[in-house]
């Protein structure tokens, strides 16, 4: 009897050991890779290092936002809104459709005779755009937690999740159904030429900064700057928290517990559509599909930062872009293998470390 | 002004408006259209204009929203005349949406206008459709007329079977002789009869013998399909629904089993040209194998992480079986074509008949097994787990490697299901191997029944066998999923053939002679 | 008289709080424990590092002189120690009898393969581990209900289910956490010898936490008093019935004054009375 629990209580001592041990060596392996690569290969200047680097803040940026639509909702409701990718998608239509509009809509001067109305009122068009986005993946956030989610508010996390799969899949078949499957492009107004931007020099060869990458990179500080002051400095923002704490005492303390969280997927669906128009400025192509892979992304972003942690979600996806722009190139491995990356982070991070970089352990439960 | 019965009939109203827009914006309509007129046989609409079956297809929808309205409002107060208004509103409403939708789009046809460049499916066909062929006013009022009165009809007919006594004790009565005859000693007794037993098996076992046959190639390509989701709902359910584990990423076993198998049996990229029953083999441990190491790391997960993982794993391995990285070894974006057949005693054994044997084998052997492992031991230790397992863990059982168990056996399950698909498909590619191989199974055994064999017949058979044979809606298809997973979560999450526990204590006999049977 | 469980300076901390701290005891085999105490003082808990559900930080836990302390639950289980719970945790779907069937999963030996192949260890077992559930149904006062699922029984019938469950495992030591919580008198007064019935008849050795001083005080042969995680009283029934310290944690500390006044008042009325 004595043998057999002493063997008990070594191996589970050796069972723990492994976790550690491994993600020990995997770090090892790849700082040895990327040193190899970089260092030693040298198949990259300098000046391309920079452009990765940039073009991945420019994506971690909109990744951030999309994430923190993620952490908003599990942090409150403890589910992971899957169908969230597809509102950015939905946002980002929302935008082209601005786009496309204005586009058709002649404004002839006399200086120029096809001039229409994108490139006549270029802020308007573009404030216009961003409003749409902003609207339509509002409203989609609410309708989906009104009607979707919302019966299922005491249902186990695991049948929230089952419905959220069939939203996501819904709204993106409607999206092909009614918009066709293939891509579409999105012309920007003259002011924001995906050409256009500035030039510098980095050890002798010029690095490129689009207009549009900018303009995607501040938009996106500045609502995450707007965001942080709401949950931390306003009435609302106290109350998402209270209800993100414990629901029930919130309810207790006289919080609408509904309306706090039919106003988080409203603010989620917000920052998701923002991004999705950045995303169809940025990136020139939309389609049914174009939410798929950054809600992924992001919620990988979400989970590496701590999810319910909104300061990790903006630094997972930061984090997250610019590891997918600099790691396929820092470690030799083909462009196409860029999206394996990010999966990759995120079953290893769920494995080694679910908590998150920032993140909280979970409580256990009540026995 | 709140008025609890405008209230009702706004609600069915909008709600039935949304859902003619959205049909409208998909492209329903002509589908919609012909699906009816194939009920009367006259899909080249000969009889009658398509607009007549567009019109049965309106007046339906209409009725449902009558219905509904009438119901709501009849919950609340027991009144015929405002049930009657509540359904009148609904079609109003419903109507409206018909009537705006007629009046935009029928003026742009008659400016001829397409709007294909961005609605894809709102051809000008479709919008003369939506309008009975007429004027964009005159369409919109007939959509609007139709709609309140077939609500009305609705809500009538409601009133009529549930309110009205004598048809509602005939329902009832009528329910009431159903529920008897099932579950009368009789019955029961014709059920458990060793006889009768032994004469339906070998009924069964001659239609799985003859049918095949004898219906063409076609069904059996059909029903052949659908018995490989069988495999793979009764695999996915072992994991999923006994022990609870939601696996996302569940083409990734069937990736391997594909795969292995193709690799020992595809002239390129190895030229391997092992023996058919061999490289099935070969390709149900390696999944099999997959299963056990993957599941080492990942089963401590709380669940829905553990779904996120799998979903992972599964696009890890789509991407990487695309890619050109692994070309020379699995084929990369083309996929690995010629893989052989089957021989059985040196004869080949590839026609679709063989196929459609060799599934209804694997079927049998499978749904057996886990018939078998679902109220032993091992599988009582898996639904505990499910249920709770904490206390699954205090009870005794060891958790891990009962979970790890389930998913290496499923796995198994996958790969066995992976080969064959490969086999008779003579081909495997990365894009047999996608999300939506996995969401499909998952849809299936949600609809079917989580947890529960026949459940899994039956959701095979509804999402892959129905679609097939409607083929019309196939572009509809995973619309229909999303749609039906929301709803199936809402009202059934257990299925439509929920899991049912043994009786233990009426049914089985002592072993004590003296006993006697209680 | 062998000890069944020893429990030595066993501590537990979550974060900042001490849930239990530097707790001893000993129970002999074949005695009926209690311990009790105000709600938070730390009793589950003491359970919970008993069964294996929590990894004590400091001290030990001794299982008839072997080590259990650190043990992952199902181990436990399987060395003999059964455990009940506070809220009923059942599995709500399945019948009764199968959730006896659960409690037996230590004490059968049949795994996945017998059980395909249909193995006569697998039928023998399977037979076997039926008749013993409605064994143990009828002994708990369950028969006739064994198919029913479990979140369709009363609460008197899923408490004694629970139990029945736990008899499943043929322990050594059986954890009752708070067994008459929700019942009347009539049956709190029939769990009680029920209870009894389980040391007298089965020679199981029973731990439990109670808060009905009825109960604890009839059928202890031990009482240990806990308050914010410490142990602060033990012995007999009647040494703790009047443990001033023990009757303060309850009622709180200004209780000595209370009972100085009504003792007094006692003595006046006494005295004008006579």
């Amino acid at each position: 009897m004595t043998n057999t629990n002493s063997q008990n209580i070594s191996k589970i001592k050796i069972s723990q050991f492994i976790r550690p041990v491994i993600s020990t060596l995997i770090i090892l392996y790849l700082f040895y890779r990327i040193y190899t690569v970089v260092f030693i290969e040298s198949s990259f200047t300098p000046d391309i290092w920079v452009r990765f680097a940039i073009s991945g803040l420019i994506i971690g940026g909109m990744y951030a936002l999309i994430a923190i639509g993620y952490t908003l909702v599990y942090g409150i409701m403890f589910m992971i809104n899957f169908a969230h990718g597809e509102v950015m998608m939905l946002g980002a239509f929302g935008g082209f459709f601005i786009f496309e509009l204005f586009k058709g809509i002649p404004t002839p001067t006399a200086a120029d005779p096809n001039l229409t109305l994108n490139n006549s009122h270029p802020y308007l068009t573009i404030i216009l755009a961003f409003a749409m986005g902003i609207l339509v993946s509002g409203l989609a956030g609410y309708f989906l937690e009104k009607i979707a989610y919302r019966p299922l508010r005491k249902a186990p996390r695991l049948i929230l999740l089952i419905t959220a799969i069939g939203a996501s899949i819904f709204l993106q078949n409607l999206a092909m159904l009614m918009f066709g499957p293939q891509r579409k492009n999105v012309v920007n107004p003259e002011i924001l030429n995906r050409s256009n931007g500035w030039e510098f020099l980095v050890s002798g060869k010029s690095v490129f900064l689009t207009y549009t990458g900018v303009f995607s990179l501040i938009l996106s500080a500045v609502l995450m700057i707007l965001l942080y002051l709401l949950v931390q400095h306003t009435k609302l923002g106290r109350s998402m928290r209270a209800v993100a704490q414990d629901q029930n005492t919130a309810a207790l303390m006289g919080v609408d517990v509904d309306d706090v969280i039919s106003k988080t997927f409203v603010i989620s669906g917000i920052l998701a559509g923002a991004a999705g128009v950045m995303w169809d400025i940025h990136m020139g192509l939309v389609n049914h599909y174009t939410g798929f892979l950054p809600g992924i992304k992001a919620f990988t972003a979400a989970v590496m930062g701590g999810i319910g942690n909104i300061p990790g979600a903006m630094f997972g996806g930061i984090f997250l872009g610019l590891i997918e722009s600099l790691g396929p190139a820092s470690l030799g491995i083909d462009f196409q293998l860029k999206d394996v990356i990010a999966f990759s982070i995120l079953v290893l991070v769920l494995i080694i470390r679910p908590s998150g970089i920032f993140g909280e352990k979970l409580s256990e439960e009540k026995l | 002004m709140k008025n609890p019965t405008l209230k009702n009939g706004l609600t069915a109203g909008v709600i039935f408006g949304i859902l003619t827009t959205v049909m409208f914006l998909i492209g329903f309509n002509e589908v919609a259209a012909k699906l009816i007129s194939k009920v009367f046989s006259d899909q080249n609409f000969t009889k009658f204009p398509q607009y007549y079956y567009f019109g049965i297809f309106m007046v339906l929808l209409g009725i449902w929203n009558g219905n509904i309205a009438a119901k709501a409002e009849f919950k609340r107060k027991n009144d015929l005349l405002s049930s009657l208004i509540a359904s009148i509103i609904g079609g109003l409403i419903a109507g409206l949406f018909g009537l705006i939708l007629s009046l935009i789009f029928g003026s742009l046809v008659e400016q001829q206008i397409d709007v294909r460049k961005y609605l894809v499916s709102v051809s000008p066909e479709s919008i003369k459709l939506f309008l009975f062929e007429k004027s964009a006013l005159t369409g919109g009022l007939i959509e609007l007329g139709l709609s309140i009165i077939s609500a009305l009809a609705g809500g009538l007919l409601f009133y009529l079977f549930n309110a009205v006594n004598g048809v509602n004790k005939a329902k009832q009565s009528l329910f009431k002789n159903y529920q008897s005859l099932i579950s009368s000693p009789k019955t029961k007794e014709l059920l458990s009869d060793p006889i009768f037993k032994i004469a339906m098996y070998l009924l069964i076992a001659v239609a799985l013998i003859v049918i095949p046959r004898n219906w063409g190639s076609y069904w059996n390509y059909v029903f052949g399909t659908v018995g490989i989701y069988v495999l793979l709902g009764i695999g996915l359910n072992m994991i999923t629904g006994w022990a609870g584990q939601l696996v996302i990423g569940y083409s990734f076993f069937f990736a391997i089993g594909a795969y292995t198998f193709a690799i020992f049996t595809s002239p390129e990229p190895h030229n391997l040209m092992w023996n058919f029953w061999i490289a099935l083999g070969l390709g149900v441990l390696a999944a099999g194998l997959s299963g056990l190491l993957l599941g080492l790391p990942i089963l401590n997960l709380r669940g829905d992480y553990l779904a996120i993982v799998t979903l992972g794993l599964g696009e890890i391995i789509r991407i990487l079986l695309k890619s050109d990285l692994l070309t020379d070894f699995t084929g990369g974006p083309r996929g690995l074509q010629k893989i052989a057949g089957p021989t059985l005693f040196g004869k080949p054994f590839n026609s679709d008949v063989d196929f459609m044997y060799l599934i209804i084998v694997a079927v049998l052997v499978v749904s057996f097994l886990a018939h078998r492992l679902q109220n032993s031991r091992t599988g009582k230790a898996w639904y505990a787990i499910n249920l709770d397992e904490t206390v699954a863990k205090a009870t005794g059982v060891n958790s891990f490697w009962s979970k790890l168990l389930a998913l290496t056996l499923s796995a198994a399950i996958a790969g066995l299901a992976g080969a064959i698909f490969a086999s008779r498909n003579q081909y495997t590619g990365p894009d047999d191997h996608t999300l939506m191989v996995s969401i499909n199974v998952i849809c299936l055994i949600i609809v079917g029944g989580i947890g529960n064999i026949p459940g899994i017949f039956l959701g095979a058979f509804v999402l892959k066998g129905v679609p097939e044979i409607l083929r019309e809606i196939d572009n509809y298809r995973m619309l229909v999923f999303g749609v039906l997973l929301i709803v199936m979560m809402r009202i059934r999450p257990e299925g439509f053939l929920p899991l049912q526990r043994p009786k233990l204590e009426k049914f089985v006999k002592p072993v004590n002679p003296e006993g006697g049977a209680q | 008289m062998k000890n069944c469980i020893q429990v030595n300076q066993v501590s537990k901390y979550f974060g900042g709080l001490t849930a239990v701290n530097k707790v001893d005891l000993e129970v002999s085999e074949g005695s009926i424990t209690s311990i009790i105490g105000p709600n938070g003082a730390g009793k589950t808990t003491l359970f919970n590092c008993i069964s294996g559900y929590y990894k004590p930080e400091v001290g030990q836990i001794l299982f008839f002189s072997e080590p259990i302390h650190g043990l992952p639950t199902y181990e436990v289980a399987k060395m003999g120690i059964s455990r009940t719970y506070q809220n009923i945790r059942l599995f709500s779907q399945m019948t009764a009898i199968e959730n006896i069937m659960l409690g037996q999963h230590t004490r059968l030996t049949n795994i996945w393969i017998d059980s395909i192949l249909g193995t006569p260890r697998h039928n023998r077992e399977y037979k076997r581990s039926i008749e013993e559930a409605k064994r143990l149904l009828k002994f708990v006062g369950l028969q006739g209900l064994g198919d029913t699922q479990a979140k369709n029984l009363p609460y008197g019938a899923q408490r004694r289910l629970e139990i029945a469950r736990a008899l499943g495992n043929k322990p050594k030591l059986l954890l009752l956490d708070e067994p008459t919580a929700g019942m009347n008198p009539q049956e709190t007064t029939k769990m009680t010898s029920f209870i009894r019935s389980l040391r007298d008849d089965l020679g199981i050795t029973i731990i439990l936490i109670e808060h009905d001083m009825r109960v604890v005080m009839d059928i202890s042969d031990q009482i240990a008093v806990l308050d914010y995680g410490e142990k602060i009283a033990e012995g007999l029934p009647k040494d703790i019935q009047s443990n001033q310290r023990v009757i303060e944690a309850y009622l709180g500390p200004d209780v000595s004054l209370l009972t100085k006044k009504y003792q007094e008042r006692k003595r006046l009325r006494h005295a004008v009375t006579n």
